[in-house]
């Protein structure tokens, strides 16, 4: 056989294996539509919204993980600790009013979440130990400042993020608009369309004279964004904060990412796809309550319906 | 100049982690003042304690990192370990303890094969084996706390022995000694850094990769279990909350123990002084009187200064700046000159 005949054959070979991947998720999507839709009370205005509420404060983490991942820095487990000390900034700093609170706390988020963006960017530092150290700092900053107590509100204000505008919670659109804004950063924008490209190959972007350092910053400082944007939701929904706010949220989000189809090594992936990836495991959780499952069933099978979504991504893309 | 060599000497890769304990241990001497409170026998049974909750932890996680893995279940198979032993183990902890390490090992075992077989990166499935793992115990415990009758065996696995130890503790100890003589004097240690530092070469030189990274992560799983196991015989109970914040500070322990991220880097005696690190903090800390908000804020920035310190472009920055001054400083003599 000659060679030109052996590469026709591999890639034809490939194409049938990305297509069996594609029916697998085609039909993994429509088996989840199918059981939701056959839940009854599952399209109801109530659970719907029930839905569309769960999923915007951990989604809004999920799409400021989504850029840490695609720039090929794995994950932070700092991001919800991030998610709780905005929470309390906006809180205390609500009596100066809730726009300058709420640009305080974005403000804050980005400079906490930007310094580690820029040790990992520069240094190459190891992102992992960077978000660990950061917890670690943000925990006990935090208790330094409160004393270990609640924050409660220190002006007026909250209610105008709750309700509804044309029957969607507020809360959601903000999770939608940051999903949208996300992907327009990274669709759009000269730093967005470098990210997947500093994601998938740093050195060869450096030398392609890409100032990496400076994208991966801009990827943590939009990843504090949105983890401002949570904590401001969250501070707003519940009327008082503490550290606990946001905990697990690093957990969670970074599911709804490899859910999605993002790529855990980094270069490909999307805030639209991290949209999916919430959804999905926002209409898993609603369905198994729905169908009466206990609390502690649907976090089992949640947790081995993530492992399976993972794995059919990864044998998709497999080479 | 000795001085400069001196200080290289200890922040070597392989040395630090046992700097970093003594520099902890003097600076909380320095400021305890000889008033007694840290050097006590309590503090240091307390530090003994600390170690045997994370250090098995830490070893396990460690020993993942060294083949270039990252295993973010062994918080999971922690609390699940516990839940099982605690559940089945009223009348007979053997047999308990015998189930949650079981459970631990076939966790490991089953996330290494899909690993393996389906070429996945670790973090991806690990991290669905965690939700997994937390769901089985939510399951199994009922989301309450499970208490364990058998106070006798609380009792006695905490009970001091030789002012320091007590046989949790000693258990660890023995497991981080058994893990340092099987890593120096087996292949297991030469296949496991091989594995780490180069998969695809050890994998040409003959090295079965995938059953090194299948056993990794069961010995990932057992250790975790163990502690787990250890952990709710001595509380007398289990729940599935709480427990869960073990991973952190065990990623931090084997990093301060001179674990390298990028693979190939690092020695369970290494992990053992680096939670020991930890723990001297913590319980040091708290034992001359400070607020426990300083343990977080003194253990991030150790941690921060670490990351920074073995950061792959901080010495290409160093020189960088050093050449500048340096070509400055020319410049400004050949102006005086003139």
């Amino acid at each position: 056989m000659t060679e030109l005949a052996l590469v026709t054959r591999f890639e034809k070979h490939r194409a049938r294996v990305r297509h069996a991947a594609l029916w697998v998720r085609l039909a993994a999507a429509a088996a989840i539509a199918a059981f939701a839709l056959t839940t009854p009370g599952f399209l109801t205005p109530l659970s719907l919204n029930a839905l569309f509420t769960a999923i915007s404060f951990v989604g809004c983490v999920a799409v400021g993980m989504t850029f840490i991942t695609l720039t090929g820095n794995i994950m932070s487990l700092a991001l919800g600790a991030t998610v709780s000390a905005s929470a309390l900034m906006f809180l205390a700093t609500l009596s100066f009013g809730i726009i300058p609170a709420f640009l305080l706390t974005v403000l804050f988020a980005v400079i906490i979440t930007g310094l580690q963006g820029f040790l990992v960017g520069h240094f190459r530092a190891n992102p992992i130990l960077v978000s660990i150290a950061a917890l670690s700092l943000l925990l006990g900053g935090a208790a330094f400042v409160t004393g270990g107590h609640r924050i409660y509100p220190a002006g007026e204000g909250l209610a105008m993020f709750k309700g509804r505008i044309a029957g969607i919670p507020k809360e959601a659109l903000c999770f939608f608009a940051t999903v949208l804004a996300g992907q327009f950063i990274l669709s759009w924008t000269r730093v967005g369309r470098l990210m997947s490209m500093v994601g998938s190959n740093f050195r060869a972007a450096t030398a392609a004279g890409i100032d990496a350092a400076m994208i991966i910053t801009a990827a943590y400082v939009i990843a504090g964004a949105c983890a401002a944007v949570s904590g401001v939701l969250l501070a707003a929904r519940y009327g008082s904060g503490d550290m606990e706010l946001g905990a697990g949220y690093d957990y969670t989000a970074i599911a709804a990412v490899l859910v999605g189809g993002t790529g855990i090594s980094g270069g490909s992936g999307s805030t639209l796809r991290t949209l999916v990836g919430v959804t999905v495991i926002a209409i898993i959780e609603v369905v198994l309550l729905l169908r009466g499952f206990s609390e502690q069933l649907q976090y089992l099978i949640t947790g081995l319906i993530v492992l399976a979504v993972i794995m059919l991504h990864a044998a998709g893309e497999k080479r | 100049m000795t001085l400069k060599a001196a200080i290289t000497a200890l922040v070597a890769a392989k040395v630090r982690p046992f700097t970093i304990v003594l520099g902890a241990v003097v600076v909380l001497g320095l400021i305890d003042g000889g008033s007694g409170y840290f050097f006590s026998v309590g503090t240091l049974f307390s530090v003994m304690q600390l170690f045997a909750t994370l250090g098995l932890v830490a070893l396990g996680l460690g020993l993942s990192m060294l083949v270039r893995e990252f295993d973010l279940s062994v918080a999971g198979i922690f609390s699940l370990a516990g839940c099982i032993a605690v559940m089945t183990g009223a009348t007979n902890p053997w047999l308990g303890a015998a189930l949650g390490v079981a459970a631990g090992v076939m966790s490991g075992l089953i996330q290494g094969v899909i690993m393996t077989q389906l070429n996945l990166s670790s973090v991806g499935v690990t991290l669905g084996g965690l939700l997994t793992l937390q769901g089985m115990t939510y399951v199994l415990s009922g989301n309450q706390t499970v208490s364990y009758p058998n106070m006798a065996v609380a009792l006695g696995l905490n009970a001091p022995f030789a002012h320091l130890f007590s046989i949790r503790s000693a258990v660890a100890l023995a497991v981080f000694v058994l893990a340092a003589l099987a890593m120096a004097f087996t292949h297991i240690g030469r296949d496991v850094i091989a594995t780490g530092s180069d998969r695809r070469a050890s994998r040409t030189a003959g090295l079965n990769t995938d059953r090194v990274l299948i056993a990794v992560f069961i010995a990932s799983g057992a250790l975790s279990a163990l502690a787990g196991v250890l952990l709710s015989y001595s509380l007398g109970a289990a729940s599935p909350v709480g427990l869960s914040d073990v991973l952190a500070p065990a990623a931090a322990a084997a990093i301060v123990g001179g674990v390298s991220v990028v693979g190939g880097r690092g020695s369970p005696a290494g992990i053992a002084a680096g939670v020991l690190t930890l723990c001297i903090l913590r319980s040091g800390l708290s034992a001359i009187g400070v607020p426990p908000y300083v343990h977080d804020l003194v253990t991030g920035a150790i941690l921060l200064f670490i990351a920074v310190l073995d950061a792959p472009e901080l010495a290409r920055h160093i020189t960088a700046w050093r050449l500048d001054r340096a070509e400055r400083r020319a410049q400004a003599l050949a102006r005086n000159s003139i």
